[in-house]
């Protein structure tokens, strides 16, 4: 068993090992799959590791087994693949070095216990927060034809999504197999899920009483005129109470969204026509 | 001039597909980024940004996660240039958007079959020792699939789509136009709510409402609304996890205030 390849993955410039583990992450969703999804995408960011591992010809049985290894199943959000892709390398430099007493599935499962928690915290940070406040001011500035809406909503994604991955992957390799214990004793996940859910729905709620506009035409005579007396009860009463109908259509689960949408459109030409709602 | 356009518009839904794919998903897919640039690019900013900022909050809920949920992407890219390419209203965006929403549905069942067999192919190379070939399949067969599948729908929408859309622009009256909109503004809702679906539960609701009232009373924009919202959490993540250690501060504060007097005295 030759020494050549872990000699050369050690030399490796850290720098150079992370900004792979960095584009690795980021190509994570090249060929989305409904078999394996994004399989091939963690074996190609494994492969620069894995071939500086194992560079002799006679080291090529070693070889397929590690890229059949990261050939397996998973699917996580982008940005938190560079955490499991520097644990694995990190793991797999472990194994070429103790090939006979470190067992390469650990490798694996330490991926597959990773890859849930690190989705929900990742899809409700990246998706449900950052994509959320970043697009809100977005639309707030640009409905008031400003450029610096869009501008201002490439910055916010661009300045949290790029410094995360990169930390991440430095944790991941830096820390390697111990980060898991880690993670689980400091609670880290409730934490990070506790403040994006304060910061997301407080957003959310603000979206929906300013971002949109609902109101009613409707009026009795001139003196009952529905709207104002709506606004001296709570002002944008419609727009909460449209959404929290949604959120009903939602839970019961029996639409799909396909026909919400076309049922929005239909409901809204009725709407309109009779007078009932307006922008 | 109607090529040369088209050809941008297609360059932009290029870029439009690879975000998600080969850059983690940085949101230049969203339509207020793709919208804009398509505007820019087109000459009528005015346009781009409000069709950019209808379409997004058309579809600000909808989170796409894996392959799942609706992707209104294309639509609205395309929606957008055909408003400029022909000068019809900002509705016009929206009666476009949900029909290409339903074709790109249908492409991406289709191209999905297709990665299936790469990652088969894949497996395959990798038996063989042929890593490099490999690696080709994942990260220039995935992406080029994506594009293609993209890049030809958009292309040849813009392309035929500008003058049918015209011609069938100029007939719809005005109530059905307004109509759509005020439907635009109901789906924004349906977003919303789906966005609160995945967050809310019965500990939490409240700062729904909170962020609500603060909004409606207030009339506050919403950068000013996301910045309280952004305090707020902070200030309930001290209270819930540093509170322990500001409690040890304070006996320390205490100390050094016996000290003090011990120094009077």
């Amino acid at each position: 068993m030759s020494k050549e390849g872990l000699e050369a993955q050690k030399n490796y410039p850290l720098n150079k090992k992370l900004r792979e583990i960095f584009w690795g992450a980021w190509c994570m969703q090249t060929n989305w799959n409904y078999e394996r999804q994004m399989n091939t995408a963690y074996m190609y960011g494994m492969s620069h590791c894995i071939d500086r591992l194992y560079p002799n010809p006679d080291e090529i049985e070693k070889k397929k087994e590690a890229y059949r290894r990261h050939l397996e199943f998973f699917n996580i959000t982008p940005q938190c693949a560079s955490l499991t892709l520097g644990i694995s390398e990190a793991m797999e430099e472990e194994y070429a070095a103790n090939p006979d007493t470190f067992d390469p599935t650990v490798i694996n499962s330490v991926k597959v216990a990773l890859m849930g928690p690190l989705s929900g915290i990742g899809d409700s940070l990246f998706q449900g927060t950052i994509r959320i406040i970043a697009m809100s001011v977005g639309i707030s500035l640009a409905q008031q034809g400003s450029i610096a809406g869009p501008i201002l909503a490439i910055l916010i994604s661009l300045g949290t999504s790029a410094p995360i991955t990169w930390y991440l992957g430095k944790l991941g390799y830096t820390k390697g197999q111990d980060f898991v214990k880690q993670m689980a004793a400091s609670n880290l996940m409730e934490k990070v899920m506790f403040v994006c859910s304060i910061a997301g729905l407080f957003v959310i709620g603000g979206m929906s009483a300013s971002l949109a506009s609902l109101t009613t035409p409707l009026k009795f005579g001139d003196t009952l005129v529905l709207q104002k007396i709506l606004d001296g009860i709570l002002p944008m009463a419609i727009p909460l109470a449209m959404t929290w109908i949604m959120y009903g259509i939602i839970k019961s689960g029996k639409i799909k969204p396909m026909w919400v949408i076309l049922g929005c459109f239909v409901a809204g030409i009725v709407l309109n026509y009779f007078g009932i709602l307006a922008c | 001039m109607l090529l040369f356009q088209t050809i941008i518009v297609t360059l932009i839904s290029i870029m439009m597909r690879l975000d998600s794919r080969m850059f983690g998903r940085l949101n230049f897919e969203r339509p207020l980024i793709t919208c804009t640039i398509c505007g820019l690019l087109l000459g009528n900013l005015g346009v781009g940004l409000a069709v950019g900022a209808e379409m997004e909050l058309a579809t600000l809920g909808m989170m796409s996660i894996g392959a799942s949920g609706i992707d209104m992407n294309m639509g609205s890219l395309v929606g957008c240039a055909i408003c400029i390419m022909t000068g019809a209203d900002i509705e016009t965006a929206l009666t476009v958007a949900v029909p290409m929403t339903l074709l790109s549905t249908l492409i991406e069942t289709l191209a999905s079959v297709v990665r299936i067999q790469f990652t088969h192919m894949c497996d395959n190379y990798v038996n063989a020792g042929k890593f490099d070939m490999a690696k080709r399949v994942d990260i220039v067969y995935g992406p080029l699939l994506y594009v293609i599948c993209t890049a030809i729908p958009v292309f040849l929408s813009v392309y035929f789509g500008a003058g049918v859309v015209q011609s069938i622009a100029n007939i719809v009256p005005s109530w059905v136009t307004s109509g759509i909109s005020l439907g635009a503004n109901i789906i924004a809702f349906y977003g919303f709510a789906m966005l609160l679906s995945t967050m809310v539960n019965k500990n939490t609701v409240v700062y729904f409402f909170a962020g609500f009232l603060v909004a409606a009373y207030s009339g506050l924009g919403l950068t000013a609304i996301a910045l309280i919202g952004i305090v707020i959490a902070g200030i309930l993540y001290t209270v819930k996890y540093v509170g322990g250690q500001s409690k040890q501060s304070d006996s320390v504060s205490e100390d050094s205030l016996n000290s003090l007097e011990d120094l009077d005295n």
